[in-house]
């Protein structure tokens, strides 16, 4: 689903060079659930933001699901984010003054579908996060917990092949975190890929395997679901 | 896409709704400024008869003495002088040709209810119709035998025709003007050329049509004096009959040819007229005879006025420092936008997609700043119109003024726009959806 080969970030100002990641090497299987810890700084979220196009890597290679992205334009870039890669964030992040199913509508529209696909596919998702009654609320008028839930609706409305959750639960009491956790278990059993970024080590703990990052490289990793991985489809680092 | 994009820039409106009114407000006023100028200028500048202007022209001589006269000058003279006027109209030159005189007479209505007032009208031969296509809402113009005679007959403007006759056709009913009993043997319908460049000269140029009409050798006829700008050089005698041998002009005279491709030919006639005249002793001036036709006449007169100009450019100029004001309030109403384009460039928005959401809000600004810039320029326009009499029959817009007023100001909103919407198009995506 997603291999990253000898990988560097170099972030420079005229002054300075920071290496985010160096020589980076990961390789997730389709319909694995992988936590991403590490601690402040380390390259965690440089990761997640290279594995979701939304920044460029300096060098190495990076496959995502089949398809070479290096030197990829912005519109080739952002078509691929947009039919196979679902986002959620700490933040929540839906558009304040669109309601729930118009947020849930974003992704849909720039994928070009019809109003009756877009329709079913967003009355789908937020059934499936247990909001499908509330679809003319703004994200204001609800919980984080539910806001967070919205979000993994618009996520995957567009029935993404790898979900990428940077730190879903940091914003939300442990009751919603143990909610929305749920629910990213059971659309990781439903045979979506998911990479998550947290800080919570007993999140970490419920997922196939936990990548640990240090200075930008793969430290360590914590296999709990062997049947997942493979020699081949392991994490080498 | 453009649906979508266009209803959330409607929305938009709603978001910051102080920010959007501003920048509504901003770019209506910058919009009413140079739209109400440029609708004058327009109406001033405008061809009022664009399918024979080309094919109208006006003949001009030096009619001036030899005194004060520098070789090669343009000819000073505007108008023509009456033997000019009466040699042109006998040379069957062109297809048409009219020469006519600005005529103000008392009116004695036959009603006895309503008392004599004055009318200002026109005396000119019957082509006159034909040539600036005026239309008729009953009877028609006099004869051709009417013309050569100097039959007492009128033609009437609709207004005078509703003033004494009230709603009935007054075909075949007779007035008096200046003690002669004159016949109506037509009324105009609604007709007012703007600018009035038949007669540019002693009358206003933006005036409404004719109170009414007769022929011109009728109103020479009974000596009916002219009503606005004579030029004498030398000395005349006193009396009707020296005005007529006089080089006095005080006369209009047009010629309309057949095409456009005939004016060489109509130059070449009035170049060899005026030769033949000096030969006998007239137009003793070497300068050169002109030929006008309708938008060069305009221009030649200054109709459009360099204030009117000047006033446009600096309404546009006015609008420049409003579009700058509206690319500030553009630039924060996008920068609190930041992380709405960040969300949208990681659901699958390229930068192209941004863009074009932008622009067409920009646009939706941009057209309810025209709505709103035409509502304040009706308000100006109805200011300036206040102004006087010839000021109210120009400031007025038409349906090509209201096309232009959302074309400027949707221009202006995507011009004003293009810079806030390139530079969200710059936002870094990881970073503004890091930073919520």
């Amino acid at each position: 689903m997603l291999r990253m080969n000898n990988l560097s970030k170099v972030y420079r100002t005229h002054m300075i060079e920071t290496h985010a990641l160096r020589g980076f090497e990961i390789h997730v299987n389709q319909g694995e659930f992988v936590t991403v810890t590490g601690p402040s700084g380390s390259g965690k979220t440089s990761f997640l933001n290279i594995a979701g196009l939304l920044e460029e890597f300096t060098s190495g290679e990076f496959i995502l699901d089949g398809v070479n992205v290096k030197g990829l334009d912005d519109t080739a870039r952002s078509r691929l984010r947009n039919e196979k890669l679902g986002f959620i964030f700490q933040g929540f992040n839906l558009i304040p003054d669109l309601n729930l199913f118009d947020n849930v509508d974003v992704p849909l529209r720039y994928r070009g579908f019809n109003a009756r696909e877009r329709k079913e596919r967003i009355e789908d998702a937020l059934a499936k996060v247990g909001l499908a009654s509330r679809m003319k609320h703004y994200p204001a008028e609800l919980s984080g917990g539910q806001q967070q839930r919205v979000a993994i609706a618009r996520a995957l409305a567009g029935r993404p092949k790898l979900l990428l959750a940077d730190e879903p639960t940091g914003n939300l009491d442990t009751q919603m975190a143990r909610g929305v956790m749920e629910l990213l278990e059971e659309i990781n059993a439903a045979g979506t890929t998911i990479l998550m970024v947290t800080h919570d080590p007993e999140l970490a703990v419920r997922t196939h395997r936990n990548v640990h990052i240090i200075d930008g490289q793969v430290s360590d990793l914590v296999r709990r679901a062997p049947s997942l991985l493979d020699a081949d489809a392991g994490v080498t680092a | 896409m453009f649906g979508y994009y266009f209803m959330l820039g409607v929305r938009s409106l709603r978001r910051n709704p102080f920010l959007t009114a501003l920048m509504v407000l901003t770019l209506a006023i910058g919009v009413a400024a140079s739209v109400s100028t440029l609708t004058i200028l327009h109406v001033m500048s405008g061809d009022p008869i664009p399918s024979k202007s080309a094919r109208l022209f006006v003949p001009q001589f030096d009619n001036g003495q030899l005194d004060e006269y520098s070789p090669g000058a343009e000819p000073d003279d505007m108008q023509m002088s009456y033997p000019d006027a009466a040699n042109l109209l006998r040379s069957g030159q062109g297809e048409r040709r009219t020469a006519m005189y600005n005529i103000q007479l008392p009116v004695e209505p036959t009603r006895k209810d309503l008392p004599a007032f004055n009318a200002a009208g026109l005396a000119a031969t019957r082509d006159f119709f034909a040539m600036f296509d005026v239309p008729f809402r009953h009877g028609q113009v006099w004869s051709e035998a009417d013309d050569a005679r100097g039959a007492d007959v009128i033609v009437l403007g609709h207004a005078m025709a509703e003033k004494l006759f009230g709603q009935t056709n007054p075909v075949g009913q007779r007035l008096v003007l200046t003690g002669h009993p004159y016949t109506v043997v037509g009324v105009i319908g609604p007709w007012g050329p703007l600018p009035r460049y038949y007669k540019l000269i002693g009358a206003s140029r933006f005036g409404q049509g004719e109170d009414f009409l007769i022929p011109f050798a009728s109103a020479i006829g009974h000596e009916v004096p002219h009503a606005g700008s004579m030029s004498c050089s030398g000395k005349r005698d006193s009396g009707y009959a020296a005005l007529l041998g006089s080089e006095c002009t005080w006369i209009q005279f047009w010629f309309e040819t057949r095409s456009q491709a005939e004016r060489a030919d109509l130059q070449a006639f009035i170049d060899t007229y005026a030769s033949e005249q000096r030969k006998l002793g007239r137009l003793k001036r070497a300068a050169p005879n002109r030929l006008y036709d309708v938008m060069e006449w305009l221009e030649k007169l200054k109709v459009v006025a360099n204030d009117s100009k000047l006033s446009a450019w600096l309404a546009f100029g006015f609008l420049a420092l409003c579009l700058i004001n509206t690319i500030g309030l553009l630039l924060a109403k996008f920068s609190v936008r930041a992380t709405e384009v960040g969300i949208r460039r990681a659901l699958g928005a390229s930068r192209a997609d941004i863009f074009r959401q932008f622009m067409i809000e920009t646009g939706v600004i941009g057209l309810t700043g025209g709505v709103l810039g035409l509502a304040l320029a009706f308000c100006a326009l109805a200011l300036i119109g206040m102004q006087s009499k010839g000021m109210a029959t120009i400031a007025h817009m038409d349906w090509k003024m209201l096309v232009v007023t959302f074309a400027i100001s949707v221009a202006s909103a995507l011009l004003a726009g293009f810079l806030p919407t390139w530079r969200a198009c710059q936002v870094t995506p990881a970073i503004q959806l890091k930073s919520q």
